[in-house]
């Protein structure tokens, strides 16, 4: 087990280590063949710890920070939330490298790439499997280290650069509030570890409890890219695509969501946390669903789904449904995966062509695309039988379930959000996928061949996407695999009755199946074309307003970028410019005349020179006589 | 018959001010300049032997002959340098050299 736990996490960093000082030595083949490698080692480790698995076990792997009574050694934390999250991550990640070695096929700078790739795989195991907060905190910088440098990967180009530079700094915003809930923890419980802090909700105050969540939460929305730090997000796009799909999809965005399910034992004894986590899943969800209704950038769509998505996650853990959170994550990995994986395919294909409007009859170019991009979509809109309707289906049951004004109210913004969702689902593969009927469009260029390595990978997690709903069927149905072994963790076992449960189901999938004829409705068989026409119009100022994010860069450039530069600007040209240097300047210039005027004595005359010479003496006997009587 | 300390002590003054004035008055010749030290030194040795007399030690006379080689050695020097100078320039005139400055 101990072994196996190790591998899980060395094997990654050792992969990037070998690229990083052999990698330009190698052929291109081993380079790839490392990467990949190592990731499909950890998968097989992932695989046997899960063999091997019993209780949860902490294992001890070296001592790291030790002085006084802190302690963070490097532990591991093994149990089914970690383990499971360990299997998906090692797995996705597995089938996105392969992906990246036809996708970086034409790319020079590989080496670099994989490298990468491999440090963020390894940077979010530790995060994972950490069992203090120190080790987790160095998990989760690594993977925020790593997001920068893979999303400004083509740095080259000033956008993408400052693409990553701002997802570094957003999320920085939120790191700093789970910096300090760390050292507060430490400071009233005197322990680091995570299971020890688990148990000891109870001996603190409530306020003192609220507040540390509240600093939690502040760190999931950073990473998580909640409301209000998800600017960072649909920006991130501008990296590589296997880089989005991988931070979409395993290693980044549900570092955040992770993090409150890991520590919701503690936090969960404080309601209002748990309320204000919910209210902001359930805001976020709504915010990314509506914004992805009219973006044109299929990476973005895609992007802000995943803000829309990551948001039931948080909505789950708010409602204290940590197995509904946990399923609909990893399937959720699954099918986002799935989707960036073929919209990949598809940007390839029409030669980096990114704007939904400009593609169309790709069902028939790229059947291969056409149809795991189907599968995807299904499971993202919430159709029954796919897996996505279940882990959604489980996340609005326990919504209901809480009951209440508050809960209720987040229920049906989580319908509502239900409904866009298939909507913008289906917009996005109608326009897509759908026929051209005009000849106008008949100048585009024809599509490209897909590397078959690339298509070939969006296949097991079509599959796993669709038969995901298995892992954990609803209690109605049979038995969950996911909840019973999951069932440590859930804060009350109570279940709904069958029937409203059923009740509950037959709304979703109502829900769903209405927002798919919508879709249709809008943009299926002929309307397409017209809703294409239409957007070269000036759009309606709330076509404009959802466009742009509800605002919300422009609000904090205006909120915090603004002052900030003014500030600066103050600061430059005022304070360092008008004070320290000018002041700098003017002594320069007052030593540059005194040494001159100095100068002028030295004008060579040795009988000047020893006048002076005379005079001194003179001063310093008189001084002498005065001084010493 | 012993002369007082106190009659030595003026004379010393006085010569070390002749050859202070001579040194810093008379700056048309080298030469008188090397004589207005000479006479501040022999001042200052006169002192030394005033001093080892009055307090009955002999430190002050070996100071004043150590002085007196010192001197020798010096004036040698000087008087070459002179030679040298008068070569270059053809004057003697202290402030004619003033290549230090530049």
């Amino acid at each position: 087990m101990k072994t196996a736990l190790e591998l899980i996490i060395l094997l990654p960093f050792l992969g990037a280590i070998v690229n990083i000082l052999l990698g330009r030595a190698l052929p291109r083949r081993m380079v790839e063949l490392t990467a990949c490698a190592v990731v499909w080692g950890s998968f097989i480790a992932a695989l046997s710890a899960a063999v091997s698995y019993s209780t949860p076990t902490v294992v001890y792997a070296g001592s790291w920070l030790s002085s006084f009574n802190l302690s963070a050694p490097f532990s591991l934390y093994i149990d089914p939330l970690s383990l499971s999250l360990c299997l998906m991550i090692t797995f996705v990640c597995g089938l996105i490298h392969l992906y990246s070695i036809g996708y970086m096929a034409d790319d020079p700078c590989y080496v670099r790439f994989f490298a990468l790739l491999n440090l963020f795989v390894g940077a979010m195991l530790v995060l994972v499997l950490a069992e203090n907060l120190p080790l987790l905190y160095l998990g989760w910088e690594g993977v925020g280290f790593c997001s920068y440098a893979l999303i400004g990967f083509w740095y080259k180009e000033a956008k993408n650069a400052t693409a990553g530079r701002k997802a570094f700094i957003v999320t920085r915003i939120g790191d700093v509030g789970l910096a300090i809930a760390i050292v507060w923890m430490f400071q009233h419980f005197g322990t680091l570890s995570i299971t020890q802090l688990n148990q000891s909700g109870l001996q603190a105050p409530t306020e003192v409890v609220t507040a540390m969540g509240f600093l939690l939460l502040l760190g999931a929305m950073g990473k998580s890219a909640q409301a209000p730090l998800m600017v960072w997000l649909p920006d991130a796009m501008a990296g590589p695509t296997p880089v989005s799909a991988q931070i979409h999809a395993a290693t980044m965005v549900t570092a955040g969501v992770y993090l409150l399910m890991r520590m919701f034992p503690l936090i969960g004894h404080s309601p209002d946390v748990a309320a204000a986590i919910a209210v902001t899943g359930a805001f976020t969800a709504f915010y990314g669903a509506t914004c992805a209704l009219v973006e044109r950038d299929l990476k973005r769509i895609l992007a802000f789904s995943t803000i829309s998505q990551i948001g039931y996650m948080t909505l789950a853990v708010g409602c204290g449904a940590i197995t509904a959170a946990t399923f609909h994550l990893i399937v959720h990995a699954f099918f986002k995966a799935l989707l960036f994986l073929a919209a990949g395919c598809v940007i390839t294909a029409m030669h980096h062509e990114q704007d939904i409007f400009r593609m169309g009859g790709l069902r028939r170019t790229l059947p291969a695309t056409f149809w795991p991009f189907l599968a995807g979509a299904l499971c993202l809109a919430g159709i029954p039988p796919t897996g996505g309707f279940f882990s959604k289906d489980g996340i609005l049951a326990a919504a209901w379930e809480q009951g209440g004004m508050l809960y209720s109210t987040l229920y049906a913004v989580g319908l509502i959000t239900a409904f866009l969702t298939a909507i913008y689902s289906f917009r996005m593969m109608f326009i897509v996928f759908g026929d051209r009927l005009s000849s106008k469009e008949e100048h585009h260029p024809a599509v490209t061949n897909v590397p078959a390595i690339m298509t070939f990978m969006l296949i097991p997690l079509a599959i796993l996407g669709l038969i995901g709903g298995l892992l954990n069927i609803p209690a109605n149905l049979g038995n969950g695999l996911l909840d019973s072994f999951l069932a440590a963790l859930n804060a009350e076992g109570s279940h709904l009755k069958s029937i409203t449960e059923l009740a509950l189901q037959g709304t979703a999938s109502l829900v769903a199946l209405g927002g798919v004829f919508t879709a249709w409705l809008r943009y299926g068989g002929k309307r397409r074309q017209e809703c294409i026409s239409r957007a070269e119009q000036e759009p309606s100022p709330l076509v404009g307003f959802l466009r742009a994010g509800w605002y919300f860069d422009r609000l904090y450039r205006f909120l915090f970028i603004r002052p900030f530069e003014w500030l600066s600007a103050i600061l430059w040209e005022r304070v360092d410019e008008g004070v320290i240097d000018d002041n700098l300047d003017r002594m320069a210039t007052l030593l540059g005349r005194t040494g001159q005027l100095l100068g002028g004595l030295g004008n060579g005359r040795v009988s000047a020179y020893l006048l002076s010479m005379a005079a001194g003496a003179a001063l310093i006997i008189a001084w002498f006589a005065w001084v010493m009587p | 018959m012993i002369v007082p300390f106190t009659h030595l002590l003026v004379l010393a003054s006085i010569l070390f001010s002749l050859g202070l004035i001579c040194v810093l008055v008379w700056r048309s010749n080298i030469i008188m300049l090397l004589i207005g030290i000479e006479i501040m030194l022999n001042a200052a040795m006169l002192l030394f032997v005033a001093g080892s007399n009055h307090w009955g030690m002999a430190d002050g006379q070996v100071f004043a002959l150590m002085i007196m080689a010192m001197t020798s050695a010096e004036v040698s020097l000087a008087l070459a340098m002179v030679v040298y100078l008068h070569r270059r320039k053809r004057t003697v005139n202290v402030d004619e050299f003033s290549e230090l400055k530049d």
